[in-house]
């Protein structure tokens, strides 16, 4: 066996120290508010030779976990203070009443149960069921159907395909108002001659509803659309060649063929428009601001009408100044949306073992 | 072993010049922590007005000429909320010295707010905002007013007298002989008002329930504010009255405004002479080339003999206590003064609030306006020290209302609901 260098080890026991030594240096400096300049290029310093002196580590037997790490590191690190450090505290939050700039004491399970005594929260949480059902019924059949028509042989394919799915390009905030400008000017036309309504469409609860889904689709759909092109586009030739040669006609080659070989997109697509359905929030916002009214919900008189959750959630943190209550709506929020896609692929999965 | 030795050391000298970089930056706004006691040192102020960002970044530059002291101005605005983008710089370490908030705000930042008590622009206005444990912390650096707003030459032409206009029934009078002389006076509604929701839940939620909360009451009364913020408790007599009005407004307005009409739509509409009254302040015509008629202020009297309109800082600047507050106040000392005042009358088009100014807003509402605050016909801005968030609230039972969901019966009670589970969630 190999002896390492007394070299290598002083240079991998002194950076270690030394690294560990001025990380420590510079980061209670940034703790106490110190003004020194220096403590940001000790702390990088720190870390640099922290990491070299752990590269060095004279150890055969771990020396591969060690490489393993370190290349690890950067992703790990990244996704620690982007995903699992607000989560954290996120869920600290919730349990105080911090109004986005301090913490003034702890008020333990208050902010959970104070958010079920909320009828628009429970209505929220509802008309979010709700939108998701119908749009990943709604995204997944026009997006197929779509793609069916991308996959056939009429003239124009790309500028179909390229038509199709540019409202996906379009920032939600900017569709949300080109839309209501449609549905206030252009669409309150049409209803006012036939069925005497001269009010826009998301002046009513339901009616907006119906428009949201409409924008959402319209927005959702050319992109699902895309995937569903790629799925077709793998089908083998031989297979619908051998399915036309046994004399299978369209309708049996799209149920029977082309369906079941395509489950795996099938799943990746609903869970897409599973997860993206449950997150919407800047159409919402544009299109109408949650508002819309519902006369009688459980005896109560709501003004949120189609306030779906996230937009729900920003509104009792930013809006309202409730930073610990919308953290506590937020914690459910991503409880459901876990709990709802691991089942959902559960059920997918198993549904393309079958098929 | 070189090459690692050599990557290592390239890899720490990148590192420490990037921070070096850095650094440079930090010491910046560390001297400037240092120095909080310095008038001379750089002072930040946060707007939250962008519209004016121009004329703030003139009034830096004459500033730094006539003192020598350094302000730079920070602009937020259109959709982004200034509060929460404070809560953000807050967190960030990273606050300004002066920065903009409403009245209910004070509460957030309670003990982080200089006192400015005893400095000498406090002589010259009524207008500060004070606080009961703070003292004296908001520098009112305009003053904005909202009532109906009138075109005084279609009513000068359909001989209507605006003084006369402190009753209901004086308003009814007045909305029918207007009504009945549209295609004479040239206009298509005897109102411009909107109660759409998504987008102008602001001016029905927050100035127009406003009227509710202020209308004929002196300055300093809070009456119905102080029921409201009593778990959103409302006077039902008093509702009842502004609904049976707002129900009149409803009637007279222009029916392709008033349930999914836009700002834009409502303003451009006053601009052309459509509408004899508009429901908004002094900020919908800010400049005397906008418009080629006279225009003023009439009450909201939906009781008789209310005979004031709503008028004072809708906002205000304030000086964060562990910013430089010196500074802060050299700088609030020089903007009360003639020539920051000659900048922001002038040409950002804001009303004074300070009783020396000398100069005449060029805004077509001032004369009105000030005829009102000058008879002491004013009532406060008591509607921006209500919950954060319920304007949204109410803002969906105005437009119910002006969709003919409810009369002004079921107004009045669906009002007293909503406010009320508001509070009690």
């Amino acid at each position: 066996m190999r002896e390492f260098s007394p070299g290598r080890k002083a240079m991998s026991f002194a950076g270690i120290i030394l690294g560990l030594v001025s990380l420590i240096t510079g980061l209670a400096m940034a703790i106490s508010g110190s003004g020194n300049t220096m403590r940001g290029t000790l702390l990088v310093a720190g870390v640099v030779l922290l990491i070299a002196g752990v590269y060095l580590f004279p150890t055969l037997k771990h020396h591969r976990t060690i490489i393993n790490v370190l290349f690890l590191f950067p992703l790990l690190f990244a996704f620690a203070v982007t995903v699992i450090i607000p989560l954290v505290l996120g869920i600290g939050y919730s349990f105080t009443n911090w109004d986005g700039i301090r913490v003034k004491g702890f008020v333990g399970l208050e902010n959970y149960i104070r958010m079920f005594r909320q009828p628009g929260f429970i209505w929220s949480i509802l008309i979010t069921f709700l939108f998701v059902i119908f749009n990943m019924v709604l995204v997944n059949v026009v997006a197929f159907l779509l793609a069916l028509l991308c996959t056939s042989k009429i003239k124009g394919l790309g500028f179909f395909r390229a038509s199709y799915f540019l409202p996906n390009l379009i920032g939600g905030i900017v569709l949300g108002y080109i839309w209501q400008f449609v549905f206030s000017n252009v669409v309150t036309k049409f209803t006012e001659a036939l069925a005497g309504n001269r009010y826009s469409m998301l002046s009513e609860t339901r009616t907006a509803f119906i428009a949201i889904v409409v924008v959402y689709v319209w927005q959702y759909a050319g992109y699902i659309m895309l995937i569903y092109i790629t799925g077709l586009n793998t089908i083998p030739g031989d297979v619908l060649e051998a399915s036309s040669i046994d004399g299978a006609d369209k309708l049996q080659t799209l149920f029977q063929i082309k369906i079941p070989m395509i489950a795996p997109t099938v799943t990746i697509c609903t869970f897409l428009t599973l997860t993206s359905a449950f997150k919407q929030f800047d159409v919402n916002l544009a299109l109408t601001n949650g508002t819309g009214s519902v006369a009688s919900f459980f005896g109560n008189y709501l003004t949120n009408g189609t306030e779906m959750l996230a937009l729900n959630i920003y509104s009792t943190a930013v809006i309202n100044n409730e930073y610990a209550l919308g953290e506590a709506k937020a914690v459910l929020f991503f409880i459901i949306l876990a709990a709802v896609s691991i089942i959902q692929v559960r059920i997918s999965n198993k549904k393309e073992v079958e098929l | 072993m070189k090459k690692k030795l050599l990557s290592i050391i390239l890899a720490g000298t990148m590192a420490i010049a990037l921070t070096a970089c850095g650094g440079a930056q930090a010491a910046g706004t560390d001297a400037g922590a240092s120095n909080s006691g310095d008038a001379s040192a750089e002072v930040r102020l946060l707007n939250g007005k962008p519209e004016i960002d121009a004329q703030l970044q003139e009034l830096a530059k004459t500033y730094k000429e006539e003192t020598g002291n350094t302000l730079t101005v920070e602009t937020i605005g259109g959709d982004t909320n200034a509060a929460d983008e404070l809560k953000k710089m807050y967190q960030a370490d990273n606050m300004p010295d002066i920065f903009v908030i409403e009245a209910n705000q004070a509460a957030t930042w309670d003990g982080m707010l200089a006192d400015l008590a005893g400095e000498e622009w406090t002589n010259k206005t009524g207008f500060e905002l004070t606080d009961k444990s703070m003292g004296t912390i908001g520098f009112p650096y305009t003053v904005e007013a909202t009532a109906l707003g009138y075109n005084a030459d279609v009513l000068k032409k359909a001989g209507i007298d605006p003084a006369t206009l402190t009753s209901p029934a004086a308003y009814k009078e007045v909305f029918e002989t207007l009504d009945s002389k549209k295609d004479e006076l040239g206009i298509t509604a005897v109102l411009g008002w909107c109660a759409e929701p998504a987008n102008l839940g602001w001016s029905s939620g927050t100035h127009v329930f406003a009227q509710y909360l202020d209308a004929g009451l002196k300055a300093d009364d809070t009456t119905y504010l102080d029921l409201l913020n009593d778990g959103g408790k409302i006077d039902e007599k008093r509702m009842h009255d502004f609904a049976e009005f707002v129900g009149m407004m409803n009637q007279y307005s222009d029916p392709a405004l008033l349930v999914d009409g836009t700002y834009d739509q409502q303003v451009a509409g006053f601009k052309e002479g459509k509408y004899a009254f508009i429901t908004q302040g002094n900020w919908c015509v800010t400049s005397p080339d906008d418009v080629n008629f006279e225009c003023g202020f009439a009450p909201y009297a939906f009781e008789d003999g209310i005979n004031t309109i709503i008028a004072g800082p809708p906002s205000y600047w304030v000086a964060y206590s562990k910013g430089n507050v010196a500074g802060a106040k050299a700088f609030f000392n020089w903007c009360a003064g003639s020539v920051a005042q000659d900048i922001l009358v002038n040409e950002a088009g804001l009303v004074s609030p300070f009783d020396d100014c000398k100069f005449e807003a060029v805004n077509p509402f001032y004369k009105s306006m000030k005829s009102y605050i000058d008879s002491g016909n004013y009532s406060g801005w008591h509607t921006m020290l209500k919950k954060d968030g319920l304007q949204n609230v109410t803002c969906q039972v105005f437009a119910d209302y002006a969709q003919g969901k409810l009369d002004a019966d079921s107004f009045t009670s669906t009002m007293a609901q909503v406010i009320q589970s508001y509070y009690a969630n």
